[in-house]
């Protein structure tokens, strides 16, 4: 080396810091990870005394049972289809009643509106659309999510879930994806943008992006009304009563299960070709079985989650209840503009098995699932707001009689609600977690593009084989 | 035809392509001094990666690297020459102080990119260099310091070659290639050539990585047979002398087996890490316990039995197959 003049002050530091870093042995991160756990390890020795291998034996116990190539998988489907269960039966009564409540409100203030000589658009775009859409999506929405929020928050504290994503990972693996992303994926079931914010679990920027992008495919409480309704009406009508309640549940959980296949196929091409990377380091703590705290678990499934959802679903149920009331009541010529724009929209929806008042109403569920039901029987039923389901003798009669629909319809609107883009939330979500317009833009429309795709090879397979 | 709006339009046009900062004419002048910038730092180092060779580098060197025409290549060195970056000798071309510089500094950007993306980003190491050579010319030194310093100041990139440092030192590791290398010899490789890439991409599929040791068991002149210990490679010497490789220092790691190799309820004591796994890795399985001394005990297999979930100070901790197979263990004494 050339001989410079002795440098001074900081760089002179500098200077020596660097010499002395090439002089550090390769392994010297090792060294010192290894002597702060040996200086740890004096603490904690000196601290804690264990006070008997009794609970580990339980928990071993307990470990091996939930791993168990013969058990692992009934016991996690079981309790899976438990929680469904307890969702979907736990939630029907307090969702009546708060629709009950917010609808009655409803019709006071549009009574009081009127009195006081609001002229009737006024009170209609307030009441029955604003409000409305409003009160629809909180209805809908808050029971299930206050339901399955704490049973899953419960399962997490007891320390099942990571046992769970242990006994998945040889899946996700093979799709290049994390095994963390079968909880991500379950949190799914409960809101897909809190499946997404759960995605921080993951530590891989490339497999949390997968997780990102292929949570829509498992179907969130949003949308099972919708998967319930067509369940019963189609698929159990055609079972004898005795079976008609397995025969719908069966299809619901058929359902979910194309909504997984769909997931680890997708991961599966993305790792193979946009976010292509080898499946990376896999690192799970299993922590020992714990009881769970119940204040804990109210807290953490309540605030943190449900109120956090549900805020978000307001933001953009609110603006969706006013395009629905003004779609439903601007009349143009001899229809309102919901049927024009129905009409429009009506050959793509046959193409794909669908049809025109299906798309509209998906096109105005962008901001929530939940309101699809709802806004699809205003418009069969030409009423100037969204309408509760009736009983499913007349919805049988109003869509198989009045407006066409077929098995075929029904199997397709099932896929494409599975499979469509995620809602306003749910884009809003991704947009925070990655920061980026492009995985965004992916992940709003990639589902889109596959749902589409699919439907139109089911319609034109069924119009082949003459099923419909 | 209405005046003023023609005014109106005629101004609004003029301001689109004169306009100082955003206009037409101002974007073309940056894309294109920014294509010169990027040719020019690609010329240096070139002229650098041939001194560091050994080799000389030529008009028609240069004009294959970066895939100019003769007379194009002319053009440049010329314009270099000005600019005081290199000088026209009679044995070929020659990086002034200045230019040394520059191409150092380039060659540290890349280096530092390809360590980020293969550590940090977790890219297969084949398409590594590739995005390096997009990010290394938009660096500026202080963002590329925080790079540094967030990475550890590593010394060498993912295929074995030196970083310079920020004072623009680079260290030379001896090596040779693989053919060269006598049988039986432990080799531990130190560099691997990125380029081309079709023969590079082998050299990956492989999975060999900087830092391992291989022995050479049978030179034929078809095929090279080497062994790490557990898995025999038989590569064409084609591939194989891109591989450089070096002594290996004697350490006390013995026959290291791996915890993959331990069964359910056995026991053993972790030796080390293996040396080709690095960065965010490495870090995690340090940081949840898994340093050396430490005893482990492979606990609870999983439905298919991968991953494995092993018991670590009192923790039970799940690895896939990949990960376990990263860790020398040894019996416990």
């Amino acid at each position: 080396m050339t001989t410079q003049p002795a440098p001074t002050g900081a760089d002179a530091l500098l200077a020596r810091a660097e010499a002395l870093r090439q002089a550090l042995p390769e392994n010297f991160r090792d060294q010192l990870v290894q002597s702060l756990y040996a200086e740890a390890e004096g603490v904690a020795r000196r601290a804690v005394h264990p006070a008997g291998e009794r609970r580990r034996d339980w928990d071993g116990l307990l470990d091996r049972l939930v791993t168990s190539p013969i058990f692992g998988l009934p016991i996690m489907l079981l309790i899976l289809a438990v929680v469904f269960w307890l969702t979907i039966t736990g939630a029907n009564v307090p969702s009546a009643l708060i629709a009950d409540a917010l609808f009655w409100f409803e019709d006071q203030a549009a009574a009081l509106f009127t009195a006081l000589g609001a002229p009737w658009w006024l009170t209609g775009f307030v009441w029955h659309g604003v409000w409305r859409g409003l009160a629809w999506v909180v209805s809908v929405m808050l029971p299930p999510m206050a339901i399955f929020f704490p049973c899953f928050t419960f399962l997490e504290d007891l320390g099942y879930l990571p046992r769970v994503a242990f006994n998945l990972d040889w899946l996700f693996k093979k799709a290049g994806a994390h095994g963390k992303q079968s909880l991500t994926m379950t949190m799914g079931f409960g809101c897909n943008a809190a499946g997404i914010i759960a995605t921080r679990v993951i530590d891989s920027p490339r497999e949390r992006l997968i997780a990102i992008l292929t949570n829509n495919f498992v179907p969130c409480n949003g949308r099972f009304p919708t998967l319930i309704m067509l369940a019963t009406v189609f698929v159990a009508a055609s079972f004898p009563p005795a079976l008609a309640s397995v025969a719908a549940a069966g299809s619901v959980v058929m359902v979910v299960l194309v909504g997984v296949l769909f997931t680890l196929a997708v991961s599966a091409l993305l790792s193979r070709t946009l976010l292509r990377g080898e499946a990376s380091a896999f690192s799970l703590e299993l922590p020992p079985f714990r009881r769970p705290n119940l204040k804990q678990i109210l807290y953490t499934s309540l605030i943190d989650r449900t109120i956090f959802v549900l805020w978000r679903a307001i933001q953009t149920a609110a603006p969706a209840g006013a395009a629905i009331w003004l779609l439903g009541n601007i009349v143009v010529g001899d229809q309102s503009l919901a049927w024009h724009v129905a009409d429009f929209l009506n050959p793509l929806g046959l193409a794909i098995g669908l049809d025109g008042v299906i798309l509209l109403a998906y096109i105005i569920a962008i901001p929530a699932n939940e309101i699809v039901v709802p806004t699809m029987l205003m418009v069969y039923l030409g009423v100037g707001m969204m309408t509760d389901t009736p009983g499913f003798t007349e919805l049988r009669a109003l869509l198989i009689g009045q407006h066409g629909w077929t098995m075929l319809t029904a199997v397709n609107l099932m896929l494409f609600s599975l499979l469509h883009n995620p809602c306003a939330t749910t884009i809003m979500t991704m947009w925070k977690e990655t920061r980026s317009l492009k995985w965004t833009t992916l992940g709003a429309l990639g589902p889109l593009a596959i749902a589409f795709a699919v439907c139109f090879l089911t319609a034109s397979l069924a119009r082949l084989l003459g099923w419909a | 035809m209405n005046i003023p709006l023609l005014i109106v339009g005629l101004a609004a046009l003029g301001a689109a392509v004169f306009a100082p900062r955003f206009g037409l004419l101002a974007l073309g002048r940056r894309f294109r001094a920014n294509r010169r910038r990027i040719q020019t730092e690609d010329a240096l180092k070139h002229l650098h990666a041939c001194a560091w060779r050994g080799q000389a580098a030529t008009l028609q060197s240069l004009a294959g690297a970066l895939h100019l025409t003769l007379a194009g290549a002319v053009r440049l060195v010329g314009a270099l020459e000005a600019q005081g970056l290199l000088r026209v000798a009679e044995d070929g071309l020659h990086l002034t102080l200045d230019g040394e510089q520059i191409a150092v500094a380039v060659v540290r950007a890349h280096r530092l990119w390809e360590r980020y993306l293969v550590d940090e980003a977790r890219m297969p190491l084949a398409d590594v260099h590739y995005e390096a050579e997009r990010r290394e010319h938009s660096r500026d030194v202080e963002s590329l310091g925080a790079l540094d310093a967030a990475l550890g100041y590593p010394a060498t990139d993912p295929h074995g070659d030196p970083i310079p440092t920020a004072r623009g030192q680079i260290e030379r590791v001896e090596s040779r290639p693989l053919t060269d290398w006598p049988l039986d010899t432990p080799a531990r490789i130190v560099h691997l050539e990125d380029e081309p890439a079709a023969l590079f991409a082998q050299i990956a599929a492989e999975g060999l990585r900087p830092g391992q040791t291989l022995r050479v068991l049978e030179s034929a002149p078809q095929r090279l047979t080497l062994s790490d210990g557990r898995k025999t490679f038989a590569l064409a010497p084609l591939v194989a002398a891109n591989i450089f490789v070096a002594p290996e220092p004697v350490t006390g790691t013995p026959t290291a087996r791996r915890l993959t190799g331990l069964k359910q309820g056995e026991r053993a004591v972790v030796r080390a890490l293996d040396a080709g796994l690095q960065g965010f890795t490495r870090r995690r399985l340090l940081d949840l316990g898994l340093t050396p001394g430490v005893p482990v005990t492979a606990e609870l297999p999983s439905l298919f039995g991968d991953p494995m979930a092993y018991r670590v100070r009192g923790t039970l901790i799940a690895l896939r197959r990949e990960q376990a197979d990263q860790i020398l263990i040894s019996d416990e004494v």
